[in-house]
């Protein structure tokens, strides 16, 4: 991949850039036919911020050999330390430098930045990547009831009530007004700290619809990146929600740019299970993890991965092949099994290529994942799975949800209100040729309900 | 108790808002005290502070176009509140362009002042901005501890020099020294010492001219009034109080001075139109 930014474009890439710096520590080149795209992710997945720039947005825009399933073109990882500094100081950017020049080159495994500046001064940097596969989080936007269009300014000022320390805050919508107020895990902070609450009126938005009245708390710090690039490109803000619990989703467009963040929310502490055990001294309440998932293979079977809640930050993951008859569950063999890798971080990136047979580079998942289809099983091997390290809060979760699926097996009270992260969308964010599917459907004790959406899933499938 | 205040007026809240960066910048905590004509801060000596104490005095008509208080009781007709000025600092900052503000005291988890901003928007409906800063009710057997300071009897009294340069000086010799020598006489002369193994550095102000304390009853004018003009008083002082105090002015002050008791106390004095902030740093061996 090779490109080239004029001057006043490389102002925008580097406020991008501090923009992910505010999400993660790694930074995801992914050049692509419809354009370049940065994306990053925080460590806890509860954050994922993609910018993505058109060819138009570029002098000069070569994806170099391309074409095929888009296997060719590299995906590099950056870590974002290495990358910040050589944007950090944006006014002498916009003052010296002319040019950029990006490029990325697999053999020598490193992405060349170059800077064309005044007086004839050259400088390159070259930044050592690695290749992985791009990860992203999909989230079905049309499908949110709530949408709110925020003009440049509203949120940038809003969030400016806020002290710069507060952790998080709470967004409420209801169709009579919008409301922002800061927010306090546990007690003991709770007295002494200043509460601050704003309110807002409809009229106040470009666009207003709330279909669902709801409270979400999300990360203040990991939005205001994004706040601060619409503020300085007097860009509108959209916000599509849901209820509390999930994802919400920020995003800035533009002729050449798109600029998205997708933040997890804070759960009622009331939907947590009574038989999951507090290992942390903290009880925080369950963080829905934004779904993971990878594209794949739209004839046969693929597989998917759900990411759920990681109660007391430990997260599961569960692979289950996408064409399902639930009928044929077997789930005593799979249940025990709790095929959740204890430490979820390493399984990030899910990759497929354009084959049929999932490929997953991080090996705890490799075992996970049946390695040739199994069309018509909906059930995780447990022959592939080994008896990795779990903690009982993970079994509970990954049993609740074989459970559910069983419409045999009859639970109480733990899987009230677990929401599947599965999902499944076409046409969302393709961002490849092939169609990214995912499924967004919610577990309950009825098992039935996730049936509904596997036949589904089955329908849609090609 | 009940505490209802409303400004409306932008330049009001602009130099309320001052007031209480100025004092969020001396102190983390301080009482508030609420009378029907006045707005208390005070700082209570205590080994805590490093027994520097503090009285701010604001006369509520000047900054409230709107002041309704009722207070402990009909005789003890007052509020006192321990608060942290940086939250009023902060919760008002964000609230400048208000068309009106209202500082209210309710209970909302805890004892609060409530503050309350209409923030004008393009369209016909106003954004309400409401920050709640958590205070803590003193109690009436404890309200003897925040009195009024009464006036040292003071050895010089004198006029400050500009605080810029004031504390242009003090921040350079904040780097050679831990504490500072000030002493003035009654010619309208100032000298900042420091004193160290290596080096000592004075800077000498001239003309700077003496208050008039003499006729006030309550001072004791007898000892000022037959001192030598020329001889100095002088009080050693922890140079980061002073610089603390003078990094904090965000208010020009009509007029400034400092009182000297030698070898005891440092009395400085603010004035304003409406306010008036002293500060009382003690001499140390």
């Amino acid at each position: 991949m090779d490109c080239v930014l004029d001057g006043n474009c490389v102002k925008a890439f580097g406020k991008a850039i501090h923009a992910l710096s505010r999400i993660g520590d790694e930074l995801w080149l992914d050049p692509m036919v419809r354009g370049l795209a940065l994306r990053s992710v925080n460590s806890a997945h509860s954050a994922y911020a993609c910018f993505l720039f058109s060819p138009l947005f570029f002098q000069q825009y070569n994806l170099g050999s391309v074409s095929e399933e888009g296997n060719e073109t590299i995906k590099c990882k950056l870590v974002i330390k290495s990358v910040l500094p050589l944007f950090r100081c944006l006014s002498s950017i916009e003052r010296n430098v002319k040019r950029c020049q990006i490029s990325i080159s697999a053999p020598c495994d490193r992405v060349m930045i170059r800077f064309f500046c005044r007086h004839g001064i050259t400088k390159t940097h070259n930044v050592r990547f690695q290749e992985s596969e791009a990860l992203q989080a999909v989230f079905a936007s049309h499908l949110c009831p709530n949408v709110l269009k925020a003009p440049a300014r509203l949120l940038g000022d809003m969030v400016t009530h806020f002290p710069v320390s507060q952790e998080e805050i709470t967004l409420s919508m209801t169709s009579l007004r919008v409301s922002l107020r800061n927010y306090f895990e546990g007690a003991k902070d709770h007295i002494k700290t200043m509460h601050t609450e704003i309110s807002l009126h409809p009229e106040e938005f470009d666009y207003f619809q709330v279909g669902v009245d709801s409270d979400i708390t999300f990360c203040l710090k990991e939005l205001r990146g994004l706040l601060a690039f619409a503020e300085s490109h007097c860009l509108p803000v959209s916000v599509h929600s849901s209820a509390t619990g999930r994802p919400v989703c920020f995003s800035v467009e533009d002729m050449v740019l798109e600029a998205t963040v997708v933040l997890a929310t804070l759960i009622d502490s009331e939907i947590r299970g009574p038989s999951q055990p507090t290992e942390t001294p903290v009880p925080t309440t369950p963080r829905w993890i934004l779904l993971q998932q990878f594209q794949p293979d739209c004839s046969t079977s693929g597989s998917f991965v759900a990411r759920f809640a990681s109660c007391h930050r430990e997260e599961c993951v569960v692979c289950v092949p996408r064409c399902v008859h639930a009928a044929t569950l077997p789930v005593g063999s799979c249940e025990a099994r709790s095929n959740i890798p204890h430490d979820i971080t390493a399984v990030t990136e899910l990759v497929t290529s354009s084959q049929d047979s999932p490929i997953i580079n991080p090996p705890a998942l490799m075992q996970l994942l049946p390695q040739t289809d199994i069309p018509n099983e909906f059930c995780v091997p447990d022959a592939a799975c080994p008896s990795t390290s779990t903690t009982p809060a993970s079994t509970v979760i990954c049993s609740l949800l074989f459970r559910a699926l069983s419409s045999d097996e009859d639970d109480d009270s733990c899987a009230a209100g677990l929401n599947v992260l599965a999902c499944y969308s076409d046409g969302e964010e393709t961002m490849e040729d092939y169609p990214r599917s995912f499924l967004l459907g919610e577990v309950t004790q009825d098992a039935l309900h996730i049936l509904t959406f596997c036949d589904v899933a089955q329908s849609r499938s090609k | 108790m009940k505490f209802r205040g409303k400004i409306v007026d932008v330049a009001c809240l602009n130099h309320f808002s001052r007031v209480i960066t100025t004092i969020s910048k001396l102190t983390k905590m301080c009482v508030l005290r609420l009378t029907p004509d006045n707005l208390f801060f005070v700082l209570s000596e205590k080994v805590a502070n490093g027994g520097v104490s503090m009285w701010c005095e604001l006369s509520q008509a000047n900054f409230f176009d709107e002041y309704q208080m009722e207070g402990v009781s009909p005789e003890d007709n007052e509020i006192c509140l321990e608060v942290t000025p940086e939250n009023l600092s902060r919760a008002l900052k964000t609230v400048q362009s208000a068309k009106s503000v209202k500082v209210k005291l309710t209970k909302k988890h805890c004892p609060c002042l409530t503050i309350a901003a209409e923030l004008p928007t393009l369209s016909s409906i106003s954004r309400v901005v409401t920050h709640d800063v958590p205070v803590d009710v003193i109690p009436r057997r404890l309200w003897h501890e925040f009195i009024e300071p009464s006036v040292p009897d003071f050895d010089v009294s004198i006029y400050l020099p500009p605080l810029k340069t004031m504390k242009n000086v003090v921040d350079r010799m904040k780097n050679l020294s831990n504490f500072l020598v000030i002493e003035a006489n009654l010619n309208g002369e100032m000298n900042l010492k420091i004193e160290t193994d290596l080096v000592s550095v004075t800077t000498h102000f001239k003309d700077l001219g003496n208050p008039p304390w003499g006729d006030d009853s309550s001072q004791d004018g007898g000892p000022s009034q037959g001192r030598d003009p020329d001889s100095m008083a002088e009080a050693r002082v922890d140079i980061r109080r002073l610089q603390q105090f003078l990094m904090g002015q965000q208010v020009n002050p009509s007029k400034a001075m400092c009182n000297i008791v030698h070898q005891r106390i440092l009395h400085l004095i603010l004035l304003h139109e409406d306010v008036s902030l002293q500060y009382f740093i003690p001499a140390v061996a």
